[in-house]
């Protein structure tokens, strides 16, 4: 009989809570962090074999810190021979008892989302320190080598460890600040993998699944932040979509073409419930605002019942806190909507200077041209946004409507 | 996103490199070496900064091989391209944050001694297109 396997979901959960244990207790986030991978690889191997231990986290947080002395006694031998200077010190016990109460799993989303990190190295380390998978996994679902990947997270370790981050908290005036990192990284995350349209999509969708499970982790430690909770619902109304999303032969589908009964209406309740949740609690900010216009589209049994008027509310309280063009272009579609196309029209003007290279705006023009009637234009409008778009689904999408305008 | 730098050579290119004389003047030794151990330098560096995704040089385009059908079956052509055609010498291929990184990287694969040399970056498709 062949061992049950090791829960691959156990492991992964595990994998902050013994990395935030590790750190805590020695310091030394990027050398902890290697040991708690060994750790993982560890019980993966050991544990079909040899049964589960009757605590998987006692089990994983000694064999990660037994690891880590290994680790730490043959850097030390190997920088007395360098005779290079050992830039880390135990945490200082004051701060470990500063940070006692907080999460270490959130202390270490902080740290793998730091500032000081590109968005790509702030993507992988997390992944890796939270997510729990390997520099293997990570690099196939980006299509890198692995030694790419590997160097990626190494160089992230070492800027962390330059930067001289103390394990803890960010202090509450930058906290808001810290946070929105976060929130962005995973955020793109879910990005990779839903909005790919090609390459090994298995991997890439599992991307999108990550996302969701970091955010559902986030949530559980800040129930109370209304923006985790409406990064959470974005992310969950928007994949709620992704079965309908393309047709059998990888076409894309619209929106308001698109058969709803395909839509995933589990994540559809879960998302909305979460958006119902947060919308009254203090301020909204502009992932909740997202996940409340995506609640509304998802909400309405078929296009034709989209609630305009509160999509367009909703865009209206978005632009006044972000200024972002492709905020201004969906706008400019909610407006159309409700007030007709030639209202939309005259909003696209100015977009065309603010994004002159992207296709979403002639694509827009194309789209409102048709609804006013003007089939000739919307037509050019359509070949236009066809030859500036990169990716051929989206390509074969608007070329099909500029050939559907005769 | 990842984008695809290419580097192009004619025959005559590679004459040069090889040490044969043509009408340009063969490169010495020490300027082969140079170049090598430029390019070399040039892939670390982009290994270290977790950019690199792979890459390769191209042999002579004496030693390509064309395949057509005739009549559903191949037909090969060795060498096919003129001496003086330009055509692909080799591929970097990376993975950075923005055309405008991929375009700074590119540069430093051009030879600044050689008048009028150039490579070219296309944007590798599968990269995120904005789909609702």
């Amino acid at each position: 009989m062949i061992a049950p396997a090791v829960p691959e979901d156990l492991l992964r959960r595990l994998a902050p809570q013994v990395l935030g244990a590790l750190v805590r207790r020695y310091g030394r986030f990027d050398a902890c962090e290697d040991a708690v991978q060994e750790a993982l690889l560890a019980a993966a191997t050991q544990w079909p074999s040899e049964g589960r231990p009757d605590n998987p986290l006692a089990w994983l947080i000694r064999v990660a810190s037994r690891r880590l002395t290994d680790l730490l006694r043959s850097e030390q031998a190997r920088q007395r021979r360098e005779d290079t200077v050992a830039r880390w010190a135990p945490v200082q016990p004051t701060q470990a008892a500063e940070t006692r109460d907080a999460d270490d799993s959130l202390v270490l989303l902080f740290l793998c989302c730091h500032p000081a990190l590109s968005p790509a190295s702030q993507i992988a380390l997390t992944l890796r320190a939270i997510g729990g998978l390997t520099t293997a996994e990570i690099a196939r679902a980006f299509l890198v080598p692995e030694a790419t990947m590997g160097k990626r997270i190494g160089r992230a370790k070492q800027a962390i460890r330059d930067s001289g981050v103390p394990f803890g908290m960010p202090p509450p005036a930058e906290r808001a600040a810290r946070l929105a990192a976060v929130l962005h990284v995973l955020y793109l995350i879910f990005n990779e993998g839903y909005a790919t349209t090609s390459g090994p999509r298995l991997h890439r969708a599992d991307l999108a699944a990550e996302a969701i499970r970091l955010a559902r982790m986030l949530h559980r430690l800040l129930p109370d932040d209304g923006e985790v909770a409406g990064l959470l619902a974005l992310m969950l109304l928007t994949d709620a979509r992704r079965p309908a999303r393309t047709g059998p032969d990888g076409s894309l589908i619209p929106m308001e073409e698109q058969d709803r009964s395909r839509w995933n209406a589990r994540y559809i309740a879960e998302g909305v419930a979460l958006v119902t949740g947060a919308l009254p609690r203090g301020t909204t900010g502009p992932y909740q605002l997202q996940a409340a216009i995506a609640a509304v589209h998802d909400e309405a049994p078929d296009a034709a019942s989209t609630d305009w008027p509160q999509i367009l509310a909703l865009y209206e309280v978005l632009l006044s806190i972000s200024d972002n063009p492709v905020v201004r272009l969906n706008h400019a579609v909610a407006v159309a909507m409700v007030r007709g196309p030639r209202a939309g029209l005259a909003l696209l003007d100015e977009l065309d200077g603010r994004l002159p290279t992207d296709h979403r705006v002639p694509a827009v023009r194309a789209h409102l041209l048709e609804m006013a009637g003007d089939a000739a234009a919307a037509r050019d409008r359509y070949a236009a946004a066809a030859d500036m778009a990169a990716s051929l689904p989206m390509q074969r999408y608007l070329n099909g409507r500029a050939a559907r305008l005769g | 996103m990842k984008y695809m730098i290419l580097l192009y050579g004619s025959q005559q290119d590679y004459d040069v490199l090889a040490g044969k004389s043509t009408d340009k003047p063969a490169m010495t030794a020490e300027e082969v070496e140079a170049m090598h151990a430029y390019m070399g330098e040039y892939h670390q560096k982009l290994v270290e900064s977790g950019e690199l995704v792979g890459g390769h040089g191209l042999t002579a385009p004496v030693h390509a091989r064309r395949v057509q059908l005739a009549n559903g079956a191949p037909v090969v052509t060795d060498g096919p391209y003129p001496e003086t055609q330009e055509v692909l010498a080799g591929f970097t291929i990376v993975d950075c944050a923005s055309f405008d990184r991929a375009t700074e990287i590119a540069a430093g694969l051009v030879n600044p001694d050689a008048k009028g040399e150039y490579v070219d970056i296309r944007p590798i498709a599968g990269g995120f297109d904005d789909i609702q």
